[in-house]
């Protein structure tokens, strides 16, 4: 090898070792604007959004269900080609069509459960004081509340199967905390639905009581929603988008077809093409478009005076006292415009029909009715369910990703 | 990662320059080499050879009578090298004096595998030396075929090549694979270097409504193409590191010659046509092929018509082509070079107002600053504009409401029959799905080669995407009357640099060594904008702000970078045998904080025995023998190592947080080993060549999507590290001259690939792919499968008995063949066909679902009566009636399924079939020779597919699986191509 060689080989080395060293240099960070980091919500300023989400969340888990829930229970047909929504009307559906109902709801309880830890650590001893901390133990009990009313299971942050009566032991003790802050710091509004949404859940855990005692104290004319909007995608009420953009799901069909469509409670309406009455998405069903929700930010309750007034009206039936459920029924019809006055029914079969004809329009797409359904139906007031699922199972994501659980 | 960064790579690529800079030495005193270049025994000339001289960029072609002649060359001693395709390089050493020098040089008939050089991630390579199977096309094969674009080159093109072209949207980008898949997660799709210089190797954003995207591969326009070639596996691959695992295609474009201008400029015209649209048994082509008439029926006898059906009778129609495309190249011999070509293409597609326009330009320029020094800069600018259709899974789409019939959304008046359903499909054609992309790139190569024996490489690049895609649904829309308008704002940028140094030299007679090292960074960056309004006030183009509801669905802004240097080390001996090691580390910024540096290496081994003194060569000319190990890589997203939330709105608007990902600390990329073998054989004085190949790929540490326990709050799949997925298969190409004469020669080609994917370990779970596409991965299944609900008796006439889970099938095909004849007649004529079965693979035909529900899938009416009256107690026409058949026309809704819809997508293609005459340049005034080619793409289809086609899938759906909904297929070719060279 030459001299003149051997320098070059020599120059090109060191160019080479030159560059490797610069490259390794570099800047090697990566840019992601938009997400945020974990920790970074560990301060009191992100609290509100913390709650806010929670409060997203639930809106997002109850918005889905409404409509599914709705074709298990008969207050909607499937008009449309949706595979999952096929199945929950014909009441045949499993975990793998329980799959975005039940992440979406579990994701409801876990935000706000988990924000309430969060909001502990970062608020310290002013967590108590916090404006947004009833708000959060509401949201929390609503989430497990819709849980126990619509799973079959209860199943909490990957741990094993329980009794469902867990998520309306858990939301007890949270709507109890968001009632006690509530009230401290003179929140009507967060106080009267914590009191509400106790009341139910504990009528389903058998402390009819307790139940009324809550009912009791909420106003008549009371009302608390999830809210829905338009701003984005997101935040779109999935059943006003299935009704109103598409025509997924119809009111022809069901019980609610052969009443008025006037009945504030339960309003419905014809679509017609011309003459021809529309037929739904998959072309072949009559599409009666439900016209309770109009608007993709419709608001939906979660609870309000009016139902109040028919779990009372149920314990009174259970009392015996059919004369004081109807009355109670009546108070409640009175909540809207139009609505006769009802006569006692005469047997407690009749009052039984009556009661749940009356809490059903009440709660009318308001993923109350597949629970009612199934509680009457354990209790054989009601046959709808017989033959058909009666809850949402646990899903097969869940199964197959949960280490505590075996099917 | 949410801090803007600091410092920028920018300052590193100059730098990087700097790093390698040399002084430049002074021009010398040149002359001119010329000779001949011929074929030995015979003495034929050997047209179209390239000679160089050794260690410049100085060379020129040989001209049909077998001479060249090469201006400009410094005076003294040089090594001058001849090859050509198909033949062995020779190098002779000449003196260079001012009154020139002279060699003759005859070529001897090779195998092609031992024939000419390759680009290898270290620079150039002797194709005998290199221990894995690759793949050229050349520039005569490119200019013979149809094809507007390099995916459609690409499409039977090689062994282990896979194209599916998707869809008959203009502009459509095809699904490429090399050696099928071996990530769930990460993509599979292959490298792309063009010119040395590494481009975005995905695809452009996804058309609210129009169901595809664009390839920018696709921009490189097929005139401007050289060669290309194919680097299939990880054992391959490995120098290329992280995210080579798919494979490398690189595409080189032409440069300019020393010497005279040549100009070449070709006109072509033709038509794009549609034929019959899914199944034969439905003779209206889902009422695309024949919208009016007495079969405007559903299956319940429901009558509907169409009053803005085409006067035709047809939604179809040709759509003429028109392509433009002129060339320069030339350039003083021993300075600077150029090539400059421009491209204008016009298309109309099958459907209404469908079409695309292109136009580019490629600027190659070549420079010799100095003694060693060469450098080339290559600058391509790209622009195309589509205009489509909705199409796909949207409610607007063509396929969708066309094929509907009476169940279109688009309800109208304007009908005779007052019975019928009135429907007005025409007006869904008055929606636009536009895209419309720039796109440039330029690079730069600076290679030194102070001495014969030490070459240096410096690349650096920019690739510059940008795509704008709107779907516009206009005021008075039937189906959204008040109109709603989508944007898609997308920007891709890639910077590259590459910087490699060689050193080879002869340690012996016998021995050689060859050492190279090289580092490499990429920067890559995205950033996207999806914009929507809704309700117009009135008619009019609209605007983003032309609607009452303005939203912003979706912003992207991420940057990433990954970086790593190489090592090999060849060592040769007696030019026969040649052992290969090397490795290759890297680091990328999208790794988690347990993973540092990742190590890649290789070996291989070449050995070409029939130079071999024992080796009977009267049996067997040439066989070479090799072998190969290597490993590469895929990195996760940038991102997905991090636990994160994102920032929503709730309570009507106000700011939330909600759950986003996971994270996960641990993550590293995947990796995938591979072992290769195979050998290239060539017989009968070169005539017969034989190439096998056979592939074992495992990915390890897989990275697949594990689906959190929806109980824990984080619902989204959070990518682990815990797969092993396996894929091998079998390469073999077996082409011949079965007649060699004077005035006639006839060669044929068969290509075969096998392909066997296995899932071995996916984390305990079957991960779902797709839902509502039925795609899966499973242990023990190829890598995706449709499973479901599957019968198991579908061939029998009786009621279907189903199993609730079951396997169907792979998704992708799992043999290819790939057949060709090549026939040339006087040295004038030459015709050529090359065709393409693909067997194995499945699509999910949700068209069909869909329909059959709906009552409006013609092929089901018969069953569908039959299982009416059947229902209702009458059983008499149900005997001819397989399971199968009355499960997937079940009129039972709770019965119905997507996974009853899996069908076979067997087919074959005659890719494309050309004629080409070469004209006797005298008939044209001035020209150097001139060509006429008739040339047709996908002229013939045979399947037994029902959907669309069976290469349709909608790419909204999912980038690994595929589904047929409402997906329009993709359409044939006929084109008529002028070729005069000046």
């Amino acid at each position: 090898m030459t001299n003149t060689s051997r320098f070059h080989i020599m120059r090109g080395a060191a160019a080479l070792a030159s560059t490797v060293l610069l490259a390794t240099a570099c800047e090697m960070a990566v840019t992601n604007p938009g997400p945020i980091p974990d920790a970074a919500l560990n301060t009191t300023l992100a609290v509100p959004a913390i709650v806010n989400g929670m409060s997203g969340d639930l809106s997002l888990g109850l918005g889905g269900i409404v409509l599914r829930s709705g074709l298990a229970s008969g207050e909607l047909t499937a008009a449309g080609n949706f595979a999952d929504e096929g199945f929950f009307y014909t009441g045949t559906f499993t975990g793998l069509n329980a799959n975005t109902d039940w992440a979406n709801m579990q994701r409801a309880r876990w935000t706000s459960e988990s924000g309430l830890e969060r909001m502990k650590t970062v608020l310290g001893s002013a967590f108590e004081t916090n404006g947004d901390t009833p708000r959060a133990y509401l949201y929390a009990g609503f989430a497990n509340r819709l849980l126990g009313e619509m799973t079959c299971t209860a199943v909490i942050d990957g741990g094993p199967a329980q009794s469902d009566s867990v998520y309306f032991q858990r939301a007890d003790s949270l709507f109890t905390r968001a009632y006690t802050l509530a009230t401290a710091r003179s929140n009507t509004s967060v106080a009267n639905a914590a009191l509400a949404g106790r009341a139910s859940i504990r009528a389903w855990l058998g402390n009819w009581t307790g139940a009324v005692a809550d009912a009791a104290l909420v106003p008549n004319n009371f009302l608390f929603n999830a809210i829905y909007g338009i701003g984005t995608s997101r935040e779109n009420l999935y059943m006003a988008e299935q009704t109103i953009t598409r025509r997924e799901v119809t009111v022809w069909g069901t019980y609610w077809a052969t009443q008025s469509k006037l009945d504030p409670r339960t309003p419905w309406d014809t679509v017609k093409t011309g003459s021809t009455l529309t037929k739904g998405q998959d072309g072949k069903t009559i599409f009666f478009r439900q016209m309770k929700y109009l608007a993709l930010g419709s608001s939906v309750p979660l609870v309000k005076g009016a139902e109040m007034l028919v779990l009372r009206a149920e314990y009174a039936l259970r009392s015996g006292d059919i004369a004081g459920m109807t009355t109670l029924l009546n108070t409640a019809r009175a909540q809207y415009t139009g609505l006769a006055v009802l006569t006692a029914p005469t047997t407690t079969a009749a009052a039984w029909t009556l009661l749940q004809r009356e809490r059903g329009a009440v709660l009318w797409l308001e993923a109350r009715s597949l629970w009612d359904m199934r509680r009457w139906n354990a209790e054989g007031t009601s046959t709808f369910l017989t033959g058909r699922n009666k809850c949402v199972p646990v899903s097969d994501n869940e199964y197959a990703s949960n280490a505590n659980l075996r099917k | 990662m949410w801090n803007r960064v600091r410092h920028s790579i920018r300052w590193c690529l100059p730098l990087l320059a700097l790093a390698s800079a040399a002084s430049l030495g002074a021009q010398q005193g040149t002359g001119t080499i010329t000779g001949t270049v011929v074929e030995r025994g015979s003495s034929r000339p050997i047209e179209a050879a390239q000679v160089t001289v050794v260690g410049t960029r100085l060379g020129a072609a040989v001209n049909g009578q077998g001479a060249f002649s090469i201006r400009g060359v410094p005076l003294g001693a040089h090594k001058v090298r001849a090859q050509f395709i198909g033949f062995e390089p020779v190098e002779q050493a000449v003196t260079l004096t001012a009154s020139g020098a002279t060699v003759a040089f005859q070529l001897t008939r090779t195998a092609y595998a031992l024939s000419g050089v390759v680009v290898t991630a270290t620079g150039e390579e002797k194709r005998r030396s290199v221990g894995t199977a690759m793949a050229t096309m050349d520039t005569m094969s490119i200019a013979r075929t149809a094809a507007s674009n390099p995916q459609q080159l690409l499409a039977a093109a090689s062994t282990g090549v896979s194209v599916l072209a998707n869809s008959g949207q203009p502009g459509a980008g095809a699904t490429l694979r090399l050696r099928g898949v071996n990530s769930v997660s990460q993509g599979n799709n292959p490298l792309i270097y063009i010119d040395g210089v590494r481009v975005f190797n995905g695809n452009g954003p996804v058309a609210t409504g129009g169901g595809q995207q664009s390839s920018p591969l696709n921009d490189i326009s097929p005139d401007d193409i050289d060669h290309i070639e194919i680097v299939k596996g990880p054992s391959a691959t490995t120098l290329y590191g992280t995210e080579a695992s798919g494979g490398v295609i690189q595409i080189f474009t032409k440069q300019g010659k020393g010497g005279g201008q040549q100009w070449t400029a070709s006109i072509t015209s033709g038509f794009n046509f549609q034929g019959h649209v899914g199944s034969k048994d439905d003779e209206t082509g889902m009422w695309f092929n024949k919208c009016r008439g007495p079969l405007n029926v559903n299956g319940n006898g429901v009558k509907f018509e169409d009053p803005s059906c085409p006067a035709s009778g047809s939604w179809l129609s040709n759509g003429p082509i028109e392509r433009i495309s002129v060339n320069v190249r030339g350039g003083s011999t021993g300075g600077t070079t150029y090539y400059v070509g421009g491209n204008w293409d016009d298309e109309k597609g099958t459907l209404p107002r469908s079409g695309l326009h292109n136009r580019g330009l490629r600027v190659n320029l070549g420079f010799i600053p100095a003694k060693s020094f060469n450098l080339t800069i290559n600058s391509s600018l790209a622009q195309n504009a589509s205009q489509g259709f909705a199409d796909g899974n949207s409610a607007g789409g063509a396929g969708l409401n066309i094929s509907r019939g009476t169940n279109s959304n688009y309800k109208g008046t304007g009908c005779v029959d007052a019975t019928a359903t009135c429907v007005n499909n025409g007006d869904l054609f008055r929606s636009d799905v536009l895209n419309t992309t720039v796109h440039f790139i330029t690079g730069a190569t600076l290679t030194y080669q102070p001495t014969e024996h030490f070459s240096n490489r410096l690349a650096v690049g920019y690739d510059n995407n940008n795509a704008e895609v709107n779907y516009v649904v206009p005021f008075a829309n039937l189906r959204l009357p008040l109109g709603a308008m989508w944007q898609t704002l997308w920007h891709r940028q890639m910077i590259t640099a590459d910087l490699s140094s060689t050193y080879r030299r002869a340690l012996s007679d016998a021995w050689s060594t060859s050492s190279s090292v090289g580092a490499q960074v990429f920067d890559s960056r995205l950033y996207s904008t999806s914009l929507e309004t809704d309700n117009f006030s009135g008619p009019g183009y609209p605007t983003l702000v032309s609607g009452s509801t303005r939203l912003i669905n979706d912003v992207n802004s991420q940057r990433v970078i990954n970086a790593g240097f190489f090592g090999q080390e060849m060592i040769g001996w007696r030019d026969i045998l040649f052992v290969t090691a090397g490795v290759r580390i890297d680091g990328n910024s999208a790794f988690g904080k347990s993973f540092g540096l990742q190590t890649y290496p290789k070996i291989s081994a070449s050995y070409v025995i029939s130079d071999e003194s024992f080796w009977p060569r009267q049996y067997v000319s040439s066989l070479k023998l090799r072998a190969a190990v290597g490993s590469s890589g895929k990195a996760p997203g940038a991102f997905d190592a991090v636990r994160t939330w994102d920032p929503v709105a709730a309570e009507n608007g106000k700011p939330a947080v909600a759950p986003n990902q996971l994270g996960n600390a641990d993550l590293g990329p995947e990796r995938s080993r591979e072992i290769e073998l195979g050998f290239d054989l060539a017989a009968l004085d070169g005539r017969i060549n034989l190439a096998f190949t056979h592939f074992q790929q495992q990915t390890q540490d897989a990275l697949i999507p594990v689906i959190q326990a929806p109980s824990m709050g984080f619902s989204s799949s959070q990518l682990m590290n815990v797969g092993t997925l396996d894929n091998a298969g079998n390469e073999i190409t077996l082409s011949g001259e079965l007649i060699r004469r004077d005035n006639v020669k006839l060669s044929a080609k068969v290509g075969m690939t096998t392909l066997n994917s296995n899932a071995v370990n996916v984390g305990g779970q079957t991960l779902t792919i797709f839902t509502n596409g039925r795609t899966y991965v499973q242990a023990g299944y190829p890598v995706p499968s449709y499973m479901g609900k599957r019968v198991t008796n579908p061939d029998a006439i009786a009621a279907p008995v189903y199993e609730a889970f079951g396997y169907i099938g792979s998704v992708f095909a799992t043999r290819t063949y790939n057949p060709g004849i090549t026939l040339q007649l006087y040295k004038k004529v030459t015709v050529e066909a090359l065709g393409e079965w693909q067997l194995g693979g499945h699509n999910l035909n949700a068209t069909g679902y869909q329909n059959a529900n709906l009552r409006v899938w013609r092929p089901c009416f018969a069953a569908q009566a039959a299982l009416t009256k059947a229902a209702a107690g009458d059983l008499s026409e149900l005997g001819s009636f397989t399971a199968m058949e009355r499960a997937r026309c079940t009129i039972n809704t709770a019965e119905r399924d997507y996974s009853l819809w899996v069908e076979k997508s067997d087919f074959f293609k005659l890719r494309s079939i050309s004629a080409t005459i070469d004209l006797p340049a005298r008939y044209l005034r001035g020209a150097r020779n001139a060509s006429l080619t008739i040339a047709g793409r996908n002229l013939f289809t045979k399947t037994d597919y029902t959907g669309f086609d069976p290469e349709s899938a909608d790419k909204t759906d999912n980038t690994f699986g595929r589904r047929d909904y409402y997906t329009f297929g993709p359409y044939k070719t006929f084109i008529m191509t002028l070729r005069v060279g000046f």
